[in-house]
């Protein structure tokens, strides 16, 4: 547990909230921003990623309690911590963690040095987890039904999905004219491991009839299933092994598969008023090895022992009804899940030429260039519930000629005030970024709601540079 | 533009997020100090006998018995976590009769752990409802509770004028538990 807890905290102390990249969105210095838009106007002749450290990010966002609001060590009891935890949240508050790791990634010029089509290709490990608050769970729990006589505790509350896959792609992106630049990007997936419950219903009640001190009226109504995929023969006594290599090792090469594609565009209405849309990841997973759903379905009411006098009769246990009522059961069957998917769009205007103090370059016609770009971007992402939305607007300047800066301010559920920081240069071939995200935050990272952080490196060659 | 420079500008820019990172003192270890002390209310058992069921082809029978299953206690949950127990009872006789009624806990032998008595008084009249007083379960008598495998039901009549298939009334008894729970 401790361990699971430090773990997280360095994800905290790393990351951010939930899949928006606002920061690299668009930021077409760095390739990888073709990840969030195939269609992003990159070019390049070449470029490679460095293995495993072309692409590292992780985003952490817990909309109810940052990390401070339950371990701080100020003396207060840990048991009133949780208690004020679960008082103020919301069943909708979500918490959220999403990391990848790029273990490779490529891409290439293809045709002349006329061309203007670019291939882009390479393997990421993604793990996701969402999960929103039950909060009636959790006042359950805490406090059982005395108190809440006449409520219905939801089980609707529990919600949640966890997934560790890898992401094999290879895409294409063609600037079609001065205006237009179009891409698209497959993607095989494979599943590890996926755990779903986040179509649950039913409620826990306890009524009781006025007047009468020792009557109540109990029902549990309960629709709860849990499906899981690469994770039931963990469970099982007879394992004996690492999960966790377990899980890496059928992430890559045993993993459910699934089909999926992106999509994207950028269209300029004038050389300085740039318009760009992207969806990535739409597409699914059949969940097919070592599958296992379990579910809790059916209806039971709670009447207590009713002793009948007038004949003999065999003793029956009101426990057994329970699990005849509402049984545990055990299912084998594959099911499909659908990624996460994550639409973008932009509107940029971009002012003041650059005036190059290099030597001329002489090399045919060179487009101009502007130093600063402001604009604002939009973020939808499909969950359970209701689908999770940002808003940015940011201001784009390049500093050096190939040193480029990128400002964020986000409103989404989890901050009113995320200002988010982007660097990415090339000294040479050698290109590095670096982006965070909630920068007022960092005034002490425990106490943030979300964070996110991502760096890479990378190196790309330009024609110019032959 | 030398690289030195593009370097330093490099150092200016990441160098400040190293800085103003900071973050407080953590405890983690508050996790041991997690204890849920959630209460619950459930019924226990309850029964409405008409008068007519204390005779049998119209003799009058003085005492009636049954037992059900009852081991929610001894289960692994409720023996590590269950701290104490009240039990209300609340019975309401409207036969002309006065009655004893005992629930009996037993353990796996057969044993009687524990009796609790029960008494209502004639019917005269005017419906009258008794709250007994709350049997409280804690230290040695909670753990006599958590052996409980079945609970009896021993209903005894008083002396009075004799019962038959068309008597009015009944007995009736209502019965519901405060459980206290400390899960750590």
């Amino acid at each position: 547990m401790k361990k699971v807890l430090c773990i997280l905290t360095v994800l905290f102390q790393l990351a951010s909230f939930s899949q928006n990249k606002e920061v690299l969105y668009n930021f077409t210095s760095i390739p990888q921003s073709s990840l969030v838009n195939p269609g992003a106007d990159v070019s390049y002749k070449f470029y490679f990623g460095i293995p495993a450290l072309s692409g590292v990010s992780a985003n952490i966002g817990s909309k109810s309690f940052s990390a401070y609001d339950l371990f701080a060590n100020n003396g207060v009891d840990f048991n009133d911590k949780v208690r004020r935890i679960v008082n103020r949240s919301s069943n909708n508050d979500k918490t959220q963690i999403n990391q990848q790791l790029e273990l490779f990634s490529g891409g290439f010029r293809v045709g002349g040095e006329e061309s203007k089509s670019y291939v882009s290709f390479g393997v990421y490990q993604e793990f996701d987890f969402l999960m929103y608050f039950p909060k009636d769970i959790g006042v359950l729990a805490l406090d059982g039904n005395r108190d809440y006589i006449g409520k219905l505790f939801n089980l609707r509350d529990v919600n949640l999905r966890a997934e560790v896959l890898s992401v094999f792609h290879i895409g294409f992106h063609k600037k079609v004219n001065e205006k237009l630049v179009l891409g698209g990007r497959a993607k095989i997936y494979s599943s590890g491991a996926n755990a779903t419950s986040t179509k649950n219903s039913g409620y826990i009640y306890t009524g009781k009839d006025a007047g009468t001190a020792n009557v109540y009226n109990q029902i549990i109504s309960s629709d709860l299933e849990l499906k899981t995929s690469g994770i039931a023969s963990f469970t099982k006594d007879e394992y004996e092994g690492s999960i966790a290599g377990d899980i890496a090792h059928n992430t890559f090469f045993n993993g459910s598969l699934g089909l999926g594609f992106d999509a994207g565009i950028t269209y300029y209405f004038k050389e300085n008023l740039q318009f760009t849309a992207s969806v990535v990841d739409v597409g699914f997973i059949k969940q097919s090895k070592d599958i296992e759903t379990l579910t809790y379905k059916g209806y039971y009411e709670y009447e207590g022992v009713n002793p009948i006098f007038s004949d003999t009769n065999e003793p029956e246990n009101v426990f057994d009804d329970f699990e005849k009522a509402i049984p545990r059961d055990t299912l084998y069957n594959k099911y499909t899940t659908w990624r996460p998917v994550k639409f973008y769009s932009s509107m940029q205007y971009s002012f003041g030429e650059y005036r190059s103090d290099a030597d001329c370059n002489c090399k045919g016609k060179v487009g101009r260039r502007y130093l600063n770009s402001v604009g604002g971007q939009l973020f939808l992402m499909t969950m359970p519930r209701a689908p999770f939305t940002a808003f940015t607007v940011f201001y784009k300047r390049s500093i050096l000629e190939k040193l480029d800066i990128k400002a964020t301010y986000t409103f989404d559920s989890f901050s009113k005030k995320n200002i988010g920081l982007g660097v990415a240069g090339t000294i040479g071939k050698f290109n590095i970024y670096a982006l965070v995200d909630n920068v007022l935050e960092y005034k002490d990272v425990t106490k943030a709601n979300s964070l996110a952080f991502q760096f890479g490196l990378n190196f790309v060659f330009q024609d110019s540079e032959d | 533009m030398g690289l030195y420079l593009k370097n330093k500008i490099f150092l200016f820019a990441f160098f400040p997020l190293l800085f103003i990172s900071c973050s407080s003192d953590l405890d983690f270890d508050q996790v041991d100090d997690l204890k849920l002390k959630p209460v619950f209310v459930a019924n226990v058992a309850h029964f409405d006998v008409p008068a007519n069921e204390f005779t049998d082809n119209g003799q009058e029978q003085l005492i009636a018995f049954d037992e059900k299953e009852f081991d929610v206690f001894k289960k692994k949950f409720f023996t590590d976590n269950l701290v104490k127990l009240e039990l209300d009872c609340e019975t309401e006789n409207t036969i002309a009769r006065a009655f004893t009624i005992d629930l009996l806990l037993f353990n796996e032998n057969d044993d009687v752990l524990e009796t609790i008595t029960l008494e209502t008084p004639a019917y005269s009249g005017n419906p009258d409802v008794i709250k007994h007083t709350t049997e409280i379960f804690e230290g040695q008598r909670l753990d006599l509770l958590k052996q409980t495998v079945k609970i009896g039901f021993v209903v005894t009549m008083g002396s009075g004028a004799p019962l038959d298939e068309n008597s009015q009334g009944s007995l009736k008894l209502q019965s519901g538990a405060t459980a206290y729970l400390e899960i750590e």
